[in-house]
């Protein structure tokens, strides 16, 4: 089983059927470079806090969520960021987050 | 935010290099440690150290035994633990050495998260402590709630579904960064108000005020003077709901199902609710 926890973004889609799921992943960067330090949180429509993740030494995060859409709130040390992010089931969303 | 249960980063940097002050890093990446730590402290697994390899359990009494002595921890060490997304697997932790009754532990306020956020320094040195004959306490029962419980308090107590609205609702089954895995259904407990474990705190990973805590539950029309049970999918989100509630509100008789959804949402013949509402006995 997996914990309820976070897990950095990155993790392997192998044996997951996304035909069932939405996902969103990206990659965070500051001044042009993959951000190595932070985290990606996952807002519903209403703002209210589903999922955060620890980016990984690459900026990546992923989440597996439902359609819809979604704020995707990104700390770093020094500089955050929000962005909404439309999910639809079966694909995968890849976001491109540069904070400043 | 005073509190015997929690330290800040300034008491932590202070206690660094005491002997008898043990920092202890559990998060639910396991990989995080590794990568670098606060200075001197070890680290727990939330599974493969905390978490019966076979059956689905708890270690017990004697496996936590053996497990803090090899980790060199003593009964008389403040154990101060932290970890990443908002203390959420440090605080399951803190649950189990109350479980079996550590006399001191505590957590660091806002834990990985905040300390990293705030640039404070992180090493990848690991440091040796020479092992110990620790003694567990028998579990405390009164902070472990089992489905019988559960059953016997639909409509009576206070049941708190930890878990975000969409998993409340029955509209998914996990946490939005994980595999929709696990339960066999989704919904949740009839009666059980949902207020998720996140409300408690700041974006940053630290726990808000006294007064907000309280604010965030009586809102939500909880009766504290009840007995309460908390729960969430696996037991971990709603051990953070149990420190705000027993360690930092002081309310009494409040404590974990640690089943929580997975084991429930798998019952034969209990009853179930589904949707925004809680439902009815």
């Amino acid at each position: 089983m997996s914990g309820c926890g976070a897990v950095v973004g990155g993790v392997s889609l192998d044996n997951v059927d996304i035909s069932t799921q939405a996902v969103i992943q990206g990659i965070v960067s500051k001044d042009g470079q993959p951000a190595s330090v932070g985290y990606v949180r996952l807002h519903d429509k209403s703002d209210e806090f589903v999922a955060e993740v620890p980016i990984s030494k690459q900026g990546e995060f992923r989440f597996f969520t439902v359609a819809g859409d979604w704020n995707v709130v990104t700390l770093i040390p020094g500089g955050n960021s929000r962005i909404v992010a439309h999910a639809e089931l079966g694909k995968i969303l890849d976001l491109e987050i540069a904070v400043s | 935010m005073s509190n015997q249960a929690l330290v800040d980063a300034e008491w932590a940097l202070s206690h660094l290099d005491d002997a008898k002050v043990v920092f202890i890093e559990v998060d639910e990446d396991t990989e995080a440690y590794a990568g670098n730590h606060i200075r001197n402290a070890i680290a727990l697994n939330w599974k493969t150290d905390l978490q019966d390899p076979i059956r689905r359990d708890f270690v017990n009494k004697e496996q936590f035994e053996a497990l803090l002595s090899a980790k060199g921890v003593s009964n008389d060490d403040i154990v101060v633990l932290y970890g990443g997304n908002n203390n959420w697997f440090a605080a399951y932790a803190y649950w189990y050495f109350k479980l079996y009754g550590h006399g001191d532990v505590r957590l660091l306020d806002g834990g990985r998260k905040k300390w990293e956020l705030d640039g404070r320094e992180l090493v990848s040195e690991v440091p040796s402590r020479a092992a110990t004959k620790y003694v567990a306490k028998d579990q405390d029962r009164s902070i472990r709630a089992f489905r019988e419980d559960v059953l016997k308090a639909i409509g009576t107590q206070n049941l708190v579904d930890v878990r975000s609205p969409d998993e409340y609702a029955g509209r998914l089954l996990a946490p939005a960064h994980l595999p929709q895995e696990a339960a066999r259904i989704g919904g949740h407990i009839p009666t059980a108000a949902n207020i998720p474990w996140s409300k408690a705190a700041n974006e940053d990973g630290s726990f808000k005020s006294i007064d907000e805590l309280k604010a965030l539950y009586e809102s939500a029309g909880v009766d504290l003077k009840k007995d309460t049970i908390a729960y969430c999918r696996i037991g971990e989100r709603s051990a953070h709901s149990w420190f705000v509630l027993h360690e930092l509100l002081g309310v009494k008789n409040v404590s974990n199902y640690d089943g929580s959804w997975t084991e429930y949402g798998s019952l034969v013949g209990v009853p179930v609710a589904i949707g925004d509402e809680p439902g009815t006995a």
